[in-house]
């Protein structure tokens, strides 16, 4: 169900993208293009739908961007994650909430007055979170006297970790101000408060974390409304 | 551009598929305690048990071992004290020559944090004040046992001597 969704989604931004770039033509008289500049604030429609048909999951990202330049925007993200982790010897649920914030450039030269984004940006993030360590295996190699499985049900509250993220993804404009998008992130953890006696295994925002590794990894779908609150004027020149 | 985007598309589907670390064999988890045999009439000198075997009361499967003089066995994880059966001769056919030492462990224990993969370890600190017994029987065949390292954290040292 996940990677059908995940498969889905994929191939309509792949089409949009795709026939998007063909529409890109160069034009070839001067044309007074108005550029509209507000505030587009959306909802991250993966940990919705995720908090849907995943038990283990609960989760709500909000995303915002403001224009700035006719290139830049201003950025960022704020959520809230309750996620139960399972793994071999180990099951905990991390709780928390995060806020990102960065910019994005758009890349993507818009044909007349389209609006669409494909963009590359940078985030900073801060995530304030606890861990509840559920169960857990002693683990013993051979595992002679069988599994040992312990109920803790121990809380490690107050923990927190930083990080940057680049990002890349696109935004196309698929009903008037109304918005789809998807971005990809690679994160990089510059401080990370871990527990006495277990670990950050899962960092709301960040996502899983890995062992000898301070890289992450993530992504969001994107649906999100545009707020116009004036306008420029744009000279394109002729290209010939 | 657009292979870019193909790239971090099947980058995404396949570590979503992704399975999860397995338990690598050189982590230090729970370790073993290892024993060394002595010779008793000469106790600088190792000695091989012929055919030891090992084995937990109750249990069918043990452990055994041919012309070795150090071993690592297991203890429980969840109780204070460990039973093992040591059997000399115990290791091959017939039964009518095994000769069986109940050797009883006694120890407190820690809870260590290793990794997402391997989960938790248990370290054993051997009891002061009778650390180790040896049930005796008409016929023992192992005459004295001595602690050489009550804190068992790690399998790199010696923690029991058994002369016989």
């Amino acid at each position: 169900m996940k990677h059908i969704l995940k498969y889905i989604f994929s191939l309509i931004f792949f089409l949009i993208f795709s026939t998007e770039s063909n529409a890109q033509e160069q034009s070839k008289d001067t044309l007074k293009i108005p550029q509209r500049y507000g505030l587009r604030i959306g909802v991250d429609a993966h940990r919705l739908t995720k908090s849907l048909y995943d038990s283990n999951y609960k989760g709500l990202e909000l995303v915002g961007d403001y224009r700035i330049t006719k290139k830049f925007y201003a950025a960022g993200e704020i959520g809230n994650e309750e996620k139960i982790t399972q793994d071999d010897n180990l099951n905990f649920t991390t709780k928390g909430t995060y806020f990102k914030v960065g910019f994005d450039y758009n890349s993507y030269e818009n044909w007349l007055d389209m609006e669409n984004m494909i963009f590359i940006g940078m985030r900073a993030g801060v995530g304030s979170f606890s861990q509840k360590l559920n169960t857990y295996n002693i683990y013993e190699s051979g595992n002679y006297y069988g599994t040992n499985t312990y109920v803790s049900g121990q809380e490690f509250n107050g923990l927190s970790a930083s990080w940057i993220e680049v990002v890349s993804g696109l935004k196309a404009e698929v009903l008037n101000n109304l918005y789809v998008g998807f971005s990809f992130r690679l994160s990089y953890l510059i401080s990370n408060k871990e527990p006495e006696g277990f670990a950050n295994l899962y960092i709301p925002g960040f996502n899983k974390t890995y062992e000898d590794s301070k890289f992450g990894a993530g992504f969001n779908y994107t649906l999100s409304y545009f707020i116009p609150f004036y306008k420029k004027i744009k000279v394109n020149k002729v290209n010939q | 551009m657009k292979q870019l985007f193909l790239l971090i598309f099947v980058t995404i589907f396949l570590s979503s598929c992704e399975k999860d670390d397995i338990c690598d064999v050189n982590t230090p988890t729970t370790p073993k305690v290892v024993i060394e045999f002595y010779d008793a009439a000469n106790p600088t000198t190792l000695k091989n048990v012929t055919n030891l075997g090992v084995i937990a009361p109750g249990f069918t499967n043990g452990f055994e071992f041919t012309a070795t003089s150090k071993i690592k066995v297991p203890l429980k994880t969840f109780e204070d004290t460990s039973v093992l059966y040591f059997i000399k001769n115990g290791s091959v056919a017939p039964t009518s020559d095994d000769n069986s030492d109940s050797v009883t462990f006694n120890y407190t224990r820690k809870t260590e944090y290793v990794s997402r993969a391997c989960g938790y370890k248990t370290l054993f600190t051997l009891n002061s004040t009778n650390p180790i017994t040896v049930t005796p029987d008409s016929n023992n065949w192992i005459q004295s046992v001595v602690v050489s390292q009550p804190n068992i954290e790690n399998e790199n040292e010696t923690h029991i001597k058994i002369y016989f």
